[in-house]
């Protein structure tokens, strides 16, 4: 992966995007890198697809009539990313999840999910969010908020939450589960 | 869920400083996001054939053309004029049949309903019924109380191509426009059964009527695509289970669409069914085998779901068509809205790795 892929800010984003705004802007192999041809092309059939009404772009309600995306509990956090995102931006939000993305691409990637407010620090506030997104209503407020305290505490966070740095540290060498390959079969 | 299963033997084979990384890890989720994103099973019952590109090659490509040329200037004309002809045909013979005294009058409405399904075969086909092109396997359905006749779906299609055979009362969802008018108009005559999917009141009362049809012994045979949907002839997604607590005994119709010159599946989102209709007579033709089975009854002790799974199993490997266990109508709603509760059960799997952190107050 080539490191300006890592600099993409995933919320800073224009929407609206233009029904032909990605053959404007070939070649995708600037932008992804590694990701090989058969993989776009994959890639574009399933965009197609998920496009239901051809619009060049895709919208959360149509990420979310996947049935198995949206009973997913980050399903709601997620489609804030995906909302109207067209091919090139579909294909730069995957990259970060694929089994050959660096460990720093794919921290980047978690860190700018549980950063809801995106202010580029996960404070204590965002991660009450994220982790109700995760667990629902089955713990109480009280108990939810002491988890959080002694994370923040455990990772050396600030008054301000975890800077990207620290989360990174705080992760240590654990053994992400981020493996998305793109199926090239059919 | 493997990558859940791996997430939760990691967090609990490193229990020392687990606290971090189990609260701050979200990979775990996010990859079965991802993955579902990319491809998921769902989708995949109602993805249309992709045609693979064969003609470019120097001998193939004239030959090709030569066979667009003949599809469209010649095949093509033929067809229409003959689905034109045979519908004014259908429309006076139907007028006469309904002028006729009761006693003849609905059987020589079937029979004319039934020709005009085979000239829509014959548009697809270019041939009569039963001559090669669809081939119709094993005893033809004949009418009698207490049976129920189910078939996988891949279009409206399947229903003028088993008419074109025998004459069936189908339960049909109410389409617009001119296949609307076709229903309310003509297929009345055959006891067919309207509904709206989306109208649940419709559907307890189209429960009723199709209890009151099968007990009739005079009625049609009852044809109904327990899928609820179009799915592409190669998946089979979930039989609901309406036709199977009748306590009628049921023949299964399996229906196997070879992909060779048209792909058979109607995606109604993408296209409109009259522009169906002409891919359809476009190509060189329709082909397509119709097997009927064996009739079926519930076992003693066998739910009408296990009922409606036995059934569904045998259609699907008549057809050669892989089972899903999704139900065809999220085409029309989002699950987690349906059903939360699938939801809430992933939510305990995370919940109980994090609230294992809580320290009691």
């Amino acid at each position: 992966m080539t490191q300006n892929l890592a600099d993409v800010d995933l919320r800073k984003r224009e929407l609206a995007p233009s029904r032909h705004r990605e053959t404007q802007d070939l070649p995708l192999a600037n932008l992804i890198g590694e990701v090989d041809q058969q993989e776009i092309e994959a890639l574009y059939k399933r965009f197609r697809r998920l496009d239901k009404d051809r619009k060049g772009f895709i919208s959360s309600e149509e990420f979310l009539s996947i049935p198995e995306l949206s009973i997913n509990p980050l399903a709601q956090r997620l489609s804030f990313f995906v909302e109207s995102i067209n091919f090139k931006e579909f294909v730069t939000f995957l990259s970060g999840f694929s089994a050959k993305a660096g460990r720093e691409e794919k921290l980047k990637v978690m860190f700018d999910v549980y950063d809801v407010d995106g202010d580029g620090f996960i404070s204590e506030d965002d991660m009450a969010q994220t982790l109700r997104y995760l667990i629902g209503s089955t713990l109480a407020e009280a108990e939810l908020r002491s988890v959080i305290e002694r994370t923040m505490v455990a990772a050396g966070a600030d008054a301000k939450g975890l800077t990207f740095a620290q989360y990174k540290e705080a992760l240590g060498d654990t053994q992400l589960a981020l493996n998305l390959e793109v199926p090239t079969g059919d | 869920m493997a990558s859940k299963a791996s997430f939760m033997r990691r967090t609990s084979a490193n229990p020392v400083g687990l606290t971090r990384s189990d609260v701050l890890d979200i990979s775990s989720p996010l990859n079965d996001a991802a993955s579902a994103i990319v491809d998921d099973s769902f989708l995949r019952c109602f993805t249309s054939a992709v045609d693979e590109p064969w003609n470019w090659n120097f001998y193939l490509l004239p030959l090709w053309i030569l066979g667009v040329v003949l599809r469209n200037a010649i095949i093509f004309p033929l067809r229409l004029l003959t689905l034109l002809l045979g519908a004014l045909v259908f429309i006076v013979a139907f007028m006469v049949a309904e002028a006729l005294p009761a006693k003849h009058r609905t059987l020589a409405e079937r029979r004319v309903v039934q020709f005009m399904a085979q000239i829509f075969v014959t548009s697809w086909t270019g041939m009569r019924e039963g001559e090669c092109v669809i081939r119709y396997h094993g005893p033809r359905p004949v009418s009698t109380a207490n049976r129920v006749w189910v078939a996988n779906h891949t279009s409206m299609i399947d229903y003028a191509v088993l008419c074109a055979y025998t004459p069936f009362a189908a339960i049909m969802q109410l389409h617009p426009g001119w296949v609307g008018l076709f229903q309310k108009r003509y297929l009345n005559s055959l006891g067919c059964l309207y509904f709206n999917r989306t109208q649940a009141k419709d559907r307890t009362l189209v429960h009723q009527r199709m209890r009151d049809h099968v007990a009739d012994p005079n009625s049609m045979p009852l044809l109904i695509f327990p899928e609820g949907t179009c799915v592409n002839n190669e998946y089979c997604v979930m039989f609901r289970k309406g036709a199977f607590d009748l306590g009628a005994t049921v023949c299964p119709i399996a229906i196997k669409y070879n992909k060779i010159f048209v792909d058979a599946f109607w995606n109604s989102k993408r296209q409109s069914f009259t522009a169906h209709l002409l891919k359809i007579m476009r190509s060189w033709a329709l082909v397509c085998d119709v097997y009927f089975l064996e009739p079926q009854s519930k076992q003693p002790g066998e739910s009408s779901q296990e009922f409606a799974e036995r059934v569904q199993a045998m259609i699907a490997k008549r057809a050669r068509l892989t089972v899903a266990p999704w139900d065809g109508y999220l085409k029309y709603y989002n699950l987690a809205e349906k059903h939360p509760d699938l939801i809430e059960s992933q939510r305990r799997t995370y919940s109980a790795i994090i609230s294992k952190h809580v320290v009691p107050l």
